[in-house]
């Protein structure tokens, strides 16, 4: 008896032996479906267009400690590695826990983990299995902060896309997490955070971070 | 695009179908088609053995009865001289819809050759003949309703600028002026609540900004919804491009 | 047998429906069209050139599906294959009770509505939670989708409310944010206690083995960082033959489903969590559904197969719009369900949906706005001539014959003696006539003088004037 993968794949091709011709791959830029509006570089246009895509952007670690300190974000989950960089400027008290306890995923006001790069063109960041601590950290808490090194941005989604490594998650993530299902009403925080948050400054980690072409 | 590349244009012949709800109900429409194609210098040629387009059958998916009409309506249009079609919706059911019912056929080329030499009235006058300008007057605030056949096809922006040229002729918006009006063919009889609501909801439109007169490439569309409107108890002036031009060229409504 | 169905449905259909429908729609057109005049110049040129990489992929799909399972393989995941849906079933059934768990958290997956795939995990004894907030309501009311992207447009946030309140989750409040709070908290736990989730896929990169999942919600990442084991379901017309042709599609789908530009989330899915990752699945599967796709592959409505599920067709169908997506009885509403629902049928089951082909009156909106330019009216077209063929019985419910037609309309004596005849319709009392057809034009219409003939006596006199 054939297996499930002998069936399908011997029906594709009787099925598709009919065919008289077959479509040729046309050819085309990658980024054909950027529009010009949208294109250009540099940190400053990143900024703006992470703005305007709902991301709260910081370019220094102080405006971020102030930030948290306003919302009263006393818990939050945090990469272990940006904890002790991020630290300094982080009210007293305010408490980092560097494991995600499960116990906890309604206690934590925020969680702290590492953007592996950005897309200009749509102002998204880009999350990565390798350099986000924790899935549930940049996911569960109600504020995300992504810690974001300018350096590492693409200009395009397309570039994004062709020039990503072989990461088996990649997360695009553009502004915060929302809902149009009931009657069309938009909003904000339906599973994922309700704030996104971008810390977009070079913290120096020791190691080689943040380039997605690795 | 929908329409085939077409054969150029060569002389001044032309044959006119007249389509076969002209046939039946809007004789000066066909008339007017007559004479503004005489105008614009064609020979013109009206094949009186000439019935149907066949896309009756053809939406209905009775595709036998469809390809017999189709083959009829080739035997009578057959020849090199362009098939001019004083409707956009015969005009596709020749140019985009019979090379899709002929597929597998061995009479196919015969309706390729057909596809090739058919067009619909206001595009062979703006992209055949070159017209751009239609010198004449007629004061009327008008609406032009585009048939959904005329998507993807020149049609419309033929109507468009050969309404322009037209002085007195006032063009006016309608709101949704893209959507159906329910018509469709078997379909206004087999969804004849769905047809009669998206008629109503298209004759109140087309009313809001009340008009002197809805014109359109095709009668289809307009006895549907002067059919509508008769039923709600209002009026509901209707006209064929084709009358539009021949009055504007005389300088006046009739 | 004489009335068509989705013509009955919608006469009988609720006008609250109706209206909340048509607000859900009218929304959704108007972002669309803003967002992609604003950003496109050649929107024709580009849906052309995507609708060409779509067919490319699936001309090309008994290549591009091996190739995509051997990357997949090649990344850990393990490869599927299910000729029927019946099969699909066992094997997702068979992973989820191997693993143990009672719960499932599910992503939005049109693919699993075939499958009834929670329902049935339901008989089973496992808790298969919908986390889509719109697809949970759907749930709770053991309803089913009214639309391929929003699938509660049907309801109202007081619909909403009350079966919020109904189920427990909270007093009566019809707040959409409140709505949206208590799902969220009523599903983290959920989240976290799965151990399985199953989530659809946008496309599948025969390149790289990537699978794309598109969300705004958050949901499948949820589910993503909370179970053991992921289970992606997809046609086998998902598969893509390029990571290249990934940013234009992307780009075309999101433009065209809510006219955002790009969706909260794009995630992009290779394989099981790395090793350095404390959540997340450690086990990855990737079920390929046939169920009749290879079929429909070679055949002349293929392009359907481009489709990428965006719903631009059925926001913009004034029939849809009239009838709601209940009206299509089955996974896929509004113009691509009228061609796809019938043709996934199969051979056997054609004649079920074939009328859903008689519900278009062919004005080509569709064909218009669809992102990978399928052209959604002949392919109607083309199942309507099949459901002739095949003298089904839903789809020749209330069809007049085309008998009379076909003889007068290929003897042009007799045409020409109709047109004089046709006179006497103007003297006939023709909305009581007792013919189906007659009433079902004349109740709400009235038709014009019959003028047949007098055009043809004005080209002769005329002729005979010239010629004189
Ligand atoms: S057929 Fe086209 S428009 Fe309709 S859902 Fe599919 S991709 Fe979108």
């Amino acid at each position: 008896m054939p297996d499930d993968r002998a069936i399908v794949l011997d029906r594709l091709s009787a099925s598709l032996d009919k065919l008289s011709e077959r479509t040729p791959y046309p050819e085309f830029a990658a980024d054909a479906a950027t529009p010009d509006a949208l294109r250009g570089r540099g940190r400053a246009l990143f900024a703006k267009r992470l703005a305007k895509a709902k991301t709260v952007v910081f370019e220094t670690p102080q405006a971020l400690g102030d930030y948290l300190s306003e919302h009263d974000a006393a818990i939050g989950y945090c990469d272990p590695d940006l904890a002790p960089l991020l630290r300094p400027w982080l009210g007293p008290n305010v408490e980092l826990d560097l494991e995600f306890d499960h116990g906890r995923v309604n206690e934590y006001a925020f969680g702290i983990t590492r953007a592996t790069g950005g897309i200009i063109e749509t102002g998204s960041l880009i999350l990565t299995d390798s350099d986000t601590s924790n899935r549930l950290g940049a996911l569960a808490p109600w504020i995300h902060i992504a810690c974001l090194d300018p350096a590492a941005l693409h200009e395009t989604l397309a570039d994004a896309i062709t020039g990503m490594g072989d990461d088996p998650n990649i997360v695009f993530v553009t502004g915060h997490s929302q809902t149009a299902d009931v009657e069309g009403i938009l909003v904000h925080g339906v599973h994922g955070p309700g704030e996104q948050v971008c810390l977009l400054y070079d913290l120096a980690l020791p190691e080689g971070h943040g380039d997605p072409d690795q | 695009m929908l329409t085939p590349d077409r054969n150029p244009i060569q002389g001044r012949n032309v044959q006119l179908m007249i389509s076969c709800l002209c046939d039946a109900f809007f004789d000066d429409a066909a008339k007017a088609a007559v004479e503004i194609l005489q105008q614009a210098g064609c020979q013109v040629t009206v094949p009186s053995d000439q019935t149907c387009c066949g896309q009756a059958a053809y939406t209905a998916g009775d595709w036998e009865t469809c390809r017999q009409v189709m083959r009829h309506t080739a035997k009578v249009f057959a020849g090199p001289d362009p098939v001019v079609v004083a409707s956009g919706s015969c005009a596709a059911a020749l140019f985009h819809e019979a090379p899709i019912a002929f597929e597998g056929e061995s009479d196919l080329p015969v309706m390729q050759d057909l596809a090739r030499r058919t067009w619909e009235l206001t595009d062979f006058l703006r992209n055949a003949l070159g017209v751009d300008q239609w010198a004449g007057s007629l004061a009327a605030r008008a609406v032009i309703h585009h048939g959904c056949h005329t998507r993807g096809t020149a049609t419309r922006e033929a109507v468009r600028t050969l309404c322009a040229g037209i002085q007195g002729l006032e063009i006016l918006d309608v709101p949704d002026a893209d959507q159906c009006c329910g018509f469709g063919g078997v379909f206004s009889v087999s969804h004849p609540y769905i047809s009669t609501e998206m008629g109503r909801k298209k004759v109140t439109d087309v009313l809001s900004v009340k008009p002197d007169i809805v014109i359109s490439a095709d009668m289809s569309c307009l006895m549907h919804q002067q059919g509508i409107a008769g039923r709600l108890g209002s009026e509901y002036p209707i006209r064929h491009i084709a009358q539009v031009l021949r009055d504007a060229s005389m300088g006046g409504l009739e | 047998m004489n009335r068509q169905a989705v013509d009955a449905f919608a006469s009988g259909l609720d006008s609250e429906v109706r209206q909340a429908i048509e607000a859900g729609t009218a929304r959704v057109i108007e972002n669309r069209s803003h967002t992609l005049a604003e950003d496109y110049s050649d929107l024709d040129g580009l849906r052309q050139l995507a609708g060409q990489v779509r067919q490319h992929a699936l001309d090309h799909l008994d290549r591009y599906l091996p190739q995509a399972e051997r990357r997949l393989r090649d990344n850990g995941v393990q490869v599927h294959y299910a000729p029927s849906a019946d099969r699909a079933l066992e094997i997702i059934t068979g992973l989820v009770r191997a693993s143990g768990t009672r719960v499932v958290t599910k992503s939005k997956s049109m693919a699993s509505e075939e499958l009834d795939l929670a329902r049935r995990l339901a008989d089973i004894g496992v808790e298969a939670l919908e986390t889509d907030l719109g697809e949970f309501v759907i749930q709770l009311d053991d309803d089913h989708p009214s639309h391929i992207v929003a699938p509660i447009i049907h309801k109202t946030r007081r619909n909403v409310a009350d079966s919020f309140a109904k189920h427990g989750l909270g007093d009566f409040d019809d707040d959409p944010e409140v709505i949206t709070r208590r799902a969220r908290r009523f599903m983290r736990d959920k989240f976290l206690a799965a151990g399985v989730t199953i989530t659809g896929a946008n496309f599948i990169s025969a390149e790289s083995g990537r699978v794309a999942i598109v969300t705004n919600e958050g949901n499948a990442r949820f589910g993503l960082a909370g179970a053991d084991i992921h289970i992606a379901l997809a046609g086998i017309e998902k598969v893509i033959a390029r990571d290249r042709d990934l940013p234009l599609l992307l780009s075309l789908l999101v433009r065209s489903a809510t006219g955002q530009r790009i969706s909260s989330y794009v995630e992009l899915v290779s394989g099981p969590r790395s090793a350095s990752q404390p959540s997340g699945p450690r086990e990855m599967h990737v079920v390929f559904l046939d169920s009749n796709r290879s079929r429909i592959v070679g055949g002349q409505t293929r392009e359907i197969l481009r489709c990428i599920r965006c719903g631009a067709c059925m926001n913009t169908c004034p029939v849809y719009r009239q009838s709601s997506g209940h009206a299509y009885r089955g996974v896929y509403p509004g113009p691509v369900g009228t061609v796809l629902g019938p043709l996934l049928k199969g051979e056997d089951g054609f004649g079920e949906l074939a009328d859903l082909a008689r519900a278009s009156t062919l004005c080509g909106a569709c064909g218009d706005v669809c992102p990978v330019n399928i052209p959604l009216p002949d392919l109607i077209a083309r199942v309507r001539a099949r459901s002739h063929r095949e003298g089904t019985v839903s789809g020749d419910a209330g069809i007049p014959s085309m008998g009379g037609y076909s003889l007068i309309a290929r003897h042009p004596g007799l045409w020409r003696l109709a047109m004089r005849f046709g006179r006497v319709l103007n003297w006939l009392p023709l909305r009581q006539l007792p013919l189906g057809v007659s009433r079902a034009w004349f109740t709400s219409r009235t038709l014009p003088r019959w003028r047949g003939g007098y055009f043809r006596r004005w080209l002769r006199s005329r002729k005979e004037g010239q010629d004189a």
